[in-house]
């Protein structure tokens, strides 16, 4: 478990359970491996991804409305992920 | 609740790779946004469904076709294929790639029937 450093005045707990950095990787490629990523935690544990890809400032929050993830924080290139509860 | 669909439509292959692999970097987002996501290959583009033929295509700044290709069957994604375009080109339907089902046009009309957003290559 790892703890992010909190954005300035943010007070939220940005705890994550699980790393990525995934580099250049962007669009489907990086939605794909992401999903994997996800799958194996629990509800409610945090991915802390790092993307690079200047299409992810946009992507990120997108995918998890599509979703249901909880986008927790996003600083590009930084996003901690909250993984959803399955239907 | 029923799954969304999602459809993209690939009419090339070798003639025109950047289009080709584009088309499944686009498929993998929709499939990895819980779409029920289908590749319909037709033209030029049924060639891709022939075991072994995208195995050199690998444009710059982008996976090998091949891995984007595997991944999106992987993640459960479909993939159909043109009969009449397939057979046209003398394809062997005995070689197919993973996932990939030949059909005919029924089978396209039945995934876009009940309303499906397609986006074409």
């Amino acid at each position: 478990m790892t703890r992010l450093p909190a954005a300035p005045g943010c007070a939220a707990d940005l705890t994550s359970h699980a790393a990525w950095d995934a580099g250049a990787m962007g669009c489907g490629e990086l939605l794909l491996e992401l999903r994997f990523r996800l799958q194996p935690l629990q509800a409610g544990q945090r991915l802390s991804l790092v993307a690079r890809d200047p299409g992810a400032v946009e992507d990120m929050p997108a995918w998890c409305r599509l979703t249901g993830h909880k986008l927790i924080q996003a600083d590009h290139p930084h996003y901690l992920i909250e993984r959803r509860s399955d239907p | 609740m029923t799954t969304k669909r999602f459809c993209v439509s690939l009419t090339h292959a070798k003639n025109d790779t950047d289009k080709a692999t584009v088309a499944f970097v686009i498929a993998n987002a929709a499939v990895a946004s819980d779409r029920e996501a289908l590749v319909f290959l037709s033209i030029e583009g049924v060639r891709l469904a022939q075991k072994g033929y995208a195995d050199d295509i690998h444009e710059e700044g982008f996976a090998p076709l091949r891995d984007l290709m595997a991944n999106f069957v992987k993640a459960g994604g479909k993939i159909f294929v043109c009969s009449p375009c397939f057979k046209k080109r003398g394809l062997d339907e005995t070689k197919l790639t993973d996932g990939a089902l030949v059909v005919g046009g029924a089978k396209l009309v039945e995934f876009l029937a009940e309303g499906a957003p397609c986006i074409s290559y």
